[in-house]
């Protein structure tokens, strides 16, 4: 039989402190908006009003019947898909260019000049998104934008007031070009040091064994370095799934034919412009449980995988 | 169950981290408590005609002024006549830019401000909060400190804009005139004359092209400028039957002739290549500075804030004026000077605020001859009390070709703002961007103005403002 330990003031305080309050904030900040989110969707709330009234499912059926937002769906779904996969095999590329892509005799190193361009590819992250996404709206600009005046430079002239936010073929591949541009250094350095965790004898054992740059980054690099790589894929998709601060930069009414709309642009404009808070907190339940099978699906396939393993 | 412990708190890290990093819009649907009934604790005073609303001795009143193009000063300047007239009292001004996000737990607390000026891109639907306000009326049949009853010195067709559900909720302070800028001196260079119908628009595009310049630009939030203008047109060629229509979400509104006439000119002007490509990928302030400081287009749709917005990226000299948006033929059913006048900047006095009567009488002084005239000469645009502006307009040509242009058309004024009322501007920014680059015909663009107006009028959630 156990005793029970007596509850000294020690034992007490180190409770309240790091469980009581934790708990407490999560109940009060977490679960408690979310219960109550889940409660509004059910309701016609206009979001100005102290009463609510019950409308059962009904915003859900209409959001199911809502063409512009089964669009802004289909959007962020392609966003959660691209985005994550675009940046992670451009970072960890860039990541074993400064890790072992280096000269080939000697010991295993990067690329001269490695750290110089670890700082460098950092920047963009350091930036606030909102900044980025006006700096990049500039770049985009048709008549005295950055892009188009190089490319006409090189003699592109079809270029010439070329609308890349403007157009539907366009404008949402320029749009997750920005947010890869910005996300690339950041994963990149993660990637940099997971990669340094691996031993440097098994980078030393495959160059031995003949193992190219490409063999080395693919069978030593990734394998050894994977649940960095299912974080990184989390933290993204989950990104990718918002990317609000971006999207509304860029391009704030949906873009052209609505190709860069996005879920959470819509639950902006339906509450605070149409007055709908009932029907936005259920297009918020709708992103929640898109964003939970996400990281379920993602949780879910790793274990799978380590089991077969 | 062979689920380990272990497993267990890791399962449930992992829902709390994916939990936090859900915020989006769910936390954001917050509500605190509060209640709807009236909370009115102000102290009341006696009514008299220098005190129309009882405004109680001291009683202070709390204004929250959108602060946009035209700052929040012209609302404190009234507060020392406030002071002066009500033993003290004091007027604070709040500013905001974010009006909508701002009010709401406002609102919802049933502690809303005395005045709210419910503009800009974050402002209060009102379809959301009408029933929240007060009836404006009694304003209107108040006297002013001069001992004018102040409905009769506003200019015609002011308050029609302010009216929902039968009732005067808002009070629309700055008049706009709408119609197409250019200007003057280039004109007068080229010996070019504003255009009175579309055809003139289209001659004028040809000879701008000869010139080397564009006939329009636009820029990508503002392409629905272009949509403003196309019914402007359309309610000139067709008369009242068209403003109807469109005012009511008419099942057929969009394929009315005068309406499809309109579009066929615009899809010209799109494919004879008169306007300025890449309006679709532009800022829009940039756009218009392609018109006020490149010069790259001649003619800008738009309404009398224009000369505010760009003062300072207009070229020297520019001399900009207003004319009417164009009719289609010179058979239209509205004289050539009528045109489309409407006023902006909406003051509203919640019902549950604690001192509504000093909003009211807020608003009272703004309207009088001393306050209006202030607010003209300040930010050269007129208020909706007319005479306020000089001959000389304070030397804006904008503002003297605007009230020149009310002077001409007397009566011949009108508004619509089914736009404002149900929210489509951003989707009519999509549409129009993607017509005026010449991505979507005409027949598109109608089909996509149609299904707005054929899903709203099916929405029994949207309450419909009747168009008479």
């Amino acid at each position: 039989m156990r005793t029970r330990r007596r509850l000294t003031f020690d034992r007490v305080s180190l409770m309240v402190v790091f469980l009581g309050i934790p708990v407490a904030l999560y109940l009060a900040f977490v679960l408690y908006p979310f219960t109550q989110a889940a409660w509004y969707s059910l309701t016609s709330w206009s979001g100005f009003t102290s009463t609510q009234q019950f409308i059962g499912l009904d915003n859900y059926v209409h959001l199911a019947q809502d063409d512009l937002f089964l669009k802004a769906v289909g959007n962020s779904l392609v966003l959660l898909v691209v985005v994550p996969i675009v940046t992670l095999v451009l970072s960890f590329a860039l990541a074993c260019l400064l890790t072992f892509g280096g000269s080939s005799t000697g010991a295993v190193r990067g690329l001269s000049g490695s750290s110089f361009y670890r700082i460098v590819s950092f920047f963009p992250y350091v930036v606030p998104a909102i900044v980025i996404g006006i700096i990049w709206g500039r770049v985009y600009d048709p008549s005295a934008g950055l892009l188009n005046g190089v490319l006409t430079g090189l003699g592109l002239e079809r270029f010439d007031k070329f609308a890349w936010l403007g157009r539907s073929s366009t404008a949402m591949p320029a749009t997750v070009a920005v947010i890869v541009w910005t996300f690339v250094g950041f994963y990149m350095v993660l990637f940099v040091a997971a990669i340094r965790g691996i031993p440097a004898e098994t980078f030393e054992a495959a160059r031995l064994d003949g193992a190219g740059r490409f063999r080395t980054a693919v069978f030593i690099a990734a394998p050894g370095i994977s649940g960095a790589l299912r974080t990184a894929y989390v933290y993204l998709g989950i990104f990718a799934l918002d990317a609000f601060v971006f999207l509304a930069a860029l391009n704030p009414d949906g873009g052209p034919a609505n190709s860069t709309l996005v879920i959470t642009q819509q639950i902006f404009s339906t509450a605070f412009k149409d007055g709908r808070f009932g029907l936005a907190c259920a297009m918020g339940v709708v992103l929640a449980l898109v964003t939970f099978a996400f990281t379920g699906l993602v949780f879910g396939v790793a274990r799978w995988r380590e089991k077969r393993a | 169950m062979s689920e380990s412990p272990l497993f267990q708190r890791r399962r449930f890290l992992g829902l709390v981290l994916a939990g936090t990093l859900v915020p989006v819009g769910l936390s954001a649907c917050a509500a605190g408590g509060g209640s709807d009934t009236p909370a009115d604790s102000a102290p009341t005073g006696e009514v008299s005609d220098t005190n129309p609303f009882g405004v109680g001795e001291g009683a202070a009143v709390e204004a929250v002024i959108f602060d946009g193009g035209y700052g929040t000063d012209y609302v404190s300047a009234v507060a020392a006549a406030y002071a002066d007239l009500h033993k003290g009292g004091k007027l604070t001004v709040a500013p905001s830019t974010q009006i909508s996000q701002q009010m709401q737990p406002r609102f919802v607390g049933g502690n809303p401000p005395d005045l709210l000026d419910n503009s800009g891109a974050n402002a209060i639907g009102l379809a959301t909060i009408a029933k929240q306000l007060e009836d404006l009326a009694p304003l209107t049949k108040a006297k002013n400190t001069e001992g004018d009853v102040i409905a009769d010195t506003l200019y015609p067709g002011m308050l029609d804009d302010g009216y929902y559900d039968g009732r005067l909720v808002q009070l629309n302070y700055v008049l706009t005139v709408y119609g197409l800028w250019y200007s003057k001196s280039l004109f007068d260079a080229n010996g070019w004359k504003a255009p009175t119908t579309w055809d003139d628009v289209l001659a004028l595009g040809a000879q701008a092209k000869t010139a080397g310049k564009y006939l329009f630009c636009w820029g990508k939030e503002a392409a629905s400028y272009y949509l403003t203008l196309a019914v402007e047109s359309a309610i000139k060629e067709g008369g009242d039957e068209v403003r109807v229509k469109l005012g009511n979400l008419d099942a057929d509104a969009w394929s009315h002739p005068v309406v499809q006439a309109v579009f066929a000119k615009m899809e010209q002007a799109v494919q004879a290549g008169y306007f300025l490509p890449g309006g679709a990928g532009t800022q829009f302030t940039a756009a218009q500075a392609q018109w006020t400081q490149g010069q790259q287009a001649v003619l800008y749709p738009s309404g009398s804030w224009i000369e505010n917005e760009m003062k300072s990226q207009t070229a020297a000299d520019f001399q900009m004026t207003g004319c009417p948006a164009p009719a289609v033929s010179s058979g239209a059913a509205m004289p050539a000077e009528s045109f489309h006048a409407s006023a902006g900047e909406p003051f509203v006095v919640p019902s549950q605020a604690k001192n509504k009567a000093g909003g009211m009488e807020t608003l009272r002084l703004m309207l009088s001859k001393e306050g209006a005239t202030n607010f003209a000469k300040a930010k050269l645009s007129s208020t909706i009390v007319k005479g306020t502006v000089p001959a000389d307009a304070f030397g804006s040509t904008a503002l003297a070709s605007q009230i020149a242009m009310l002077d001409a058309a007397g009566e011949n004024t009108f508004t619509f703002n089914f736009n404002d009322i149900y929210g489509f501007t951003s989707q009519n920014n999509v549409l129009w961007n993607s017509f005026l680059s010449g991505e979507l015909d005409a027949a598109g663009l109608t089909s996509g103005l149609q299904k707005q107006f054929d899903d709203t009028r099916a929405d029994d959630s949207v309450v419909k403002v009747k168009v008479s």
